[in-house]
This record gives C-alpha cells, structure tokens and sequence, in this order.
C-alpha cells in the first residue's frame, strides 16, 4: 500500500471515486446504451422487415406478372379465334350474299326480258294494227272502193302476215 | 545556467494541478478537486444524454444522431474482440470506461481547469501563482490515482463475474493452471507442472492488471497536464514579463494541446482496449471448451 499512497491513493477518496463511476455506469445505461441500443435493433428489425416484404411484394409482383400474362395470352387466344370465326362468318355471309344479289340480278334481268319481250309484242301488235289501218286505208283510197268488213278483215290478215314475215 | 532553467521548470512543473496527489479544497472537507471534475463530468455526460434520448425517434436528430454513431462504433468495436455471445453483458461498462475516461481526459484541457483555484494568504480564487502551495479548484480526474485505480478495480470486478460465470470457480482455476491444447494422458500429467508454473505467472499478471491499467492512464494524463503547465509558465521561467510572458504562455502550449487532444484519445481507447482484451482472453477458451465439449 506503501507506494499506492505515494501516489495519493486514499481509501475515501478511491471509494468515492468508484461509487462516481458506478453512477456514470448506471446513467450511461438507463439513458444512453440501453434506448439507443434498442433504438439500433428497432431499425435493424424494421429495416429486416422492409426487406422481407419487399421481397414478398417482388414475389407477388411476378405472380401477378405470370398471372396478368396468362390472361394476356389466353385473351389474345379468344381474340385470334374470335376473329378468325368472324373472319369465316363474314366470308360466309359474303358469298350468301353474293349469291342471293346474282339470283336476284337473274330475276330481274328476266323480268326485264319478260317485261321487254311484252312491250316489244305490243308494239309489235299496235304497229300491225296502224299499219293493217294505213294499207286499208291507202287500199280505199287508190282504188276508190268502199272496202266491206270481210275486205278490211282479209287485208289486215294480209298485211299482218306480210309484216310478221 | 541551462541545468538551473530545467530544474526551475521541472520545479515548476511538479506544481501542476496541485502535486500528485489530487489535495482537498479548502474549507470543503475531503472533497478533492478532481472528485469536484469527476462530479461536473458525470453531470455533463448526464445531461447530454438525456438530451439527445429523450425523444428518441427513428429518424435521429443531430444530437441522437451523434449517440448513435458513437454507441454504434463502439459496439461494434467491442463485439469483434469479445464476440457476439460475450458482447451485451461487457459493452455497458466498457463503453462507459471509454466515454468517462475521454471526458476526463479532455476535461483537463479546459482553460481554468488547473490553473483557476486557492493560493495561500488569497481568499477568494485566483489564478495559478506558480506557488507550491496553489490547490487548484479543478484537475481532471483522470489524473488522479484513485480515479484510474477505481476505473480498473471496477473493470477488475466485472471480469471477475463475467469470468466466473462463463468458467465457473473450478473452469477458471482449470484454465489458468491446466494443461491446454486438447492433451490428454501422459503428456498431460508431464506438462502439468509447466502448465501450474505458468498458472501462478498468470495469477501475478492478472494482479498486476489493474495496476497497470491505473499507473498508465494517470501517468499519461498527469504528464500531460504537467506538460501544459510547464509550457505556459516557460516564459516566466525564461525572463519574459509582461505582454511577453502572456503571448508565450498562449502559444507556447498551443501544439501541445493538440498532442494532448490525441493523448487523451489514445489513453481512453488503449484502456478499453485491454479491458476488451482481457475479456476476450478469459471467455475465449470457454467458448474453445465448448466446442470441444460438443465433438
């Protein structure tokens, strides 16, 4: 002990001086280590949490990616189909068409034909019947005779046989 | 005359911070001056701390920011030396023993620390004298003895539970005097002596321990604070008066508050140091034991 006091050491002065640490040791823990340590590991944790669903937000994303792809697919499969069969259904629906305008052209084209043809007689008949008329008449003018009915009706018959030749 | 300069300054110097010996304020009984340091210390890092903690939040501010860095740095200082398992239980007092030991250590390089204070015949405080029997009103606490031997003799007693409770009475006796290495049989009981031989050595170092811790750390910051009262009082010592004498004793010790800044740096972290150390030392061959206890 002998040198210990050559340096100043005393009991009293040692004993306060370590209940002085032992004081500074408790506040440094209650205030300092033990809030910030628990601080350190709240933010480590809430950081390992972050990660962790940060990683689990990554992995719903590629399932939903995967998901939305699927559906993706699948609605440009029924697309494709969809306008495949439209494609066939308009192509079908064109040719009924087309052959219902040809089959009603060929009716109308007939009609016409039918209806031309008519006229055409008609005319045909008016015109045997001005001209019968005229060849009568111009018959009773050169030869200066009153033509009967029987001479009227043999020179219409005449003159519509010559015509139809 | 130059060996007549350096005993003056060395006479001179002897003075710094009121001897060796940490004396008693005057009239305040036998509270010493750097007891008076030590309890303005702890008032200091008390309310620091409890400045930048009481809000703690996630996102720190300046202050929790600081204590943070700092609390932060040093667990991870100490947990690679002692190791993850041993860490927790031996991080508060070291930590502690660091951040007491720099405030102490810096303490002494405040301007009226060892210098403001009682000289004889002057009633009410004056500044340092330059007379043998000035008692400074503050001396960092680190230098005095029975601030660093307290400092060791708590670290002394917390080794010696952490020690006792990873080894246990016999572990411990079992690791400083037995055969290591994983020996067995013959060679073991013909090393047993080496090995007991070693014990006792080991025994007398682990005593020495804490003085040695103490003798360095107020041997150092002693020397310090006798350094800076040497370079300030060298003008005086020298012939310098007046205006002289002033500028001397401000530039003077200029560099060497510097070299003190760094002192008081090093001194704290080379005594946590070999209070990690001598940690490790003790739980590392219980971990070892272990292991070898699991195979």
């Amino acid at each position: 002990m002998g040198i210990l006091e050559t340096f100043g050491f005393t009991w009293g002065k040692f004993t306060a001086q370590v209940f002085i640490i032992l004081i500074v040791y408790a506040i440094l823990k209650k205030f300092a280590f033990g809030p910030v340590l628990a601080m350190l590991e709240e933010r480590r944790r809430r950081i390992a949490d972050g990660e962790a669903n940060l990683e689990k937000i990554r992995e719903q994303m590629e399932t939903a990616e995967a998901s939305v792809q699927g559906m993706l697919d699948k609605a440009n499969a029924d697309a494709d189909r969809l306008i495949t069969e439209a494609k066939e259904s308009a192509e079908s629906v064109r040719e009924q068409k087309t052959q219902d305008a040809i089959a009603e052209a060929g009716q109308i084209i007939a009609k016409a034909n039918e209806a031309a043809k008519l006229e055409h007689e008609q005319l045909m008949a008016e015109l045997k019947h001005d001209f019968g008329r005229l060849v009568i008449d111009t018959t009773g003018k050169v030869t200066g005779k009153i033509l009967d009915e029987s001479d009227q009706e043999r020179i219409n018959q005449e003159t519509a046989g010559q015509v139809a030749l | 005359m130059q060996i007549q300069l350096i005993d003056q300054t060395f006479s001179h110097a002897i003075l710094a911070a009121g001897g060796i010996n940490a004396p008693h304020i005057p009239n305040m009984g036998s509270l010493s001056n750097s007891i008076v340091m030590a309890i303005i210390v702890t008032v200091v890092i008390l309310l620091f701390t409890r400045m930048a903690t009481r809000k703690m939040a996630l996102v720190p501010d300046g202050k929790q920011n600081f204590v943070e860095f700092v609390i932060e740095f040093l667990y991870g200082q100490v947990e690679g030396i002692v190791g993850e398992k041993v860490a927790p239980r031996v991080f508060p007092l070291l930590a502690t023993l660091f951040v007491f030991i720099l405030s102490a250590n810096w303490s002494g390089l405040i301007p009226g620390v060892g210098t403001i204070g009682f000289a004889e015949g002057v009633k009410n405080l004056s500044i340092d004298p330059h007379d043998h029997s000035f008692v400074p009103l503050f001396r960092p606490a680190t230098a005095d003895f029975n601030m660093t031997f307290a400092l060791a003799a708590v670290f002394m007693m917390l080794w010696v539970g952490i020690t006792i409770k990873e080894l246990g009475v016999i572990g411990f006796f079992k690791h400083v005097f037995a055969p290591k290495g994983g020996l067995s049989g013959g060679l073991w009981w013909a090393l047993l002596p080496i090995f007991m031989f070693v014990g006792v050595i080991e025994i007398i170092s682990i005593m020495f321990r804490p003085v040695t811790l103490s003798f360095r750390l107020v041997g150092n910051v002693y020397a310090g604070e006798t350094l800076l009262h040497s370079m300030s009082g060298i003008g005086e010592v020298m012939g310098l008066e007046g205006i002289w004498a002033f500028v001397s004793s401000v530039v003077v010790p200029l560099p060497f508050y510097f070299m003190e800044i760094l002192v008081g740096l090093i001194q704290a972290i080379v005594f946590t140091l070999l209070c990690a150390v001598y940690v490790q030392l003790s739980t590392e061959h219980d971990e070892e034991g272990h292991e070898e206890g699991g195979h």
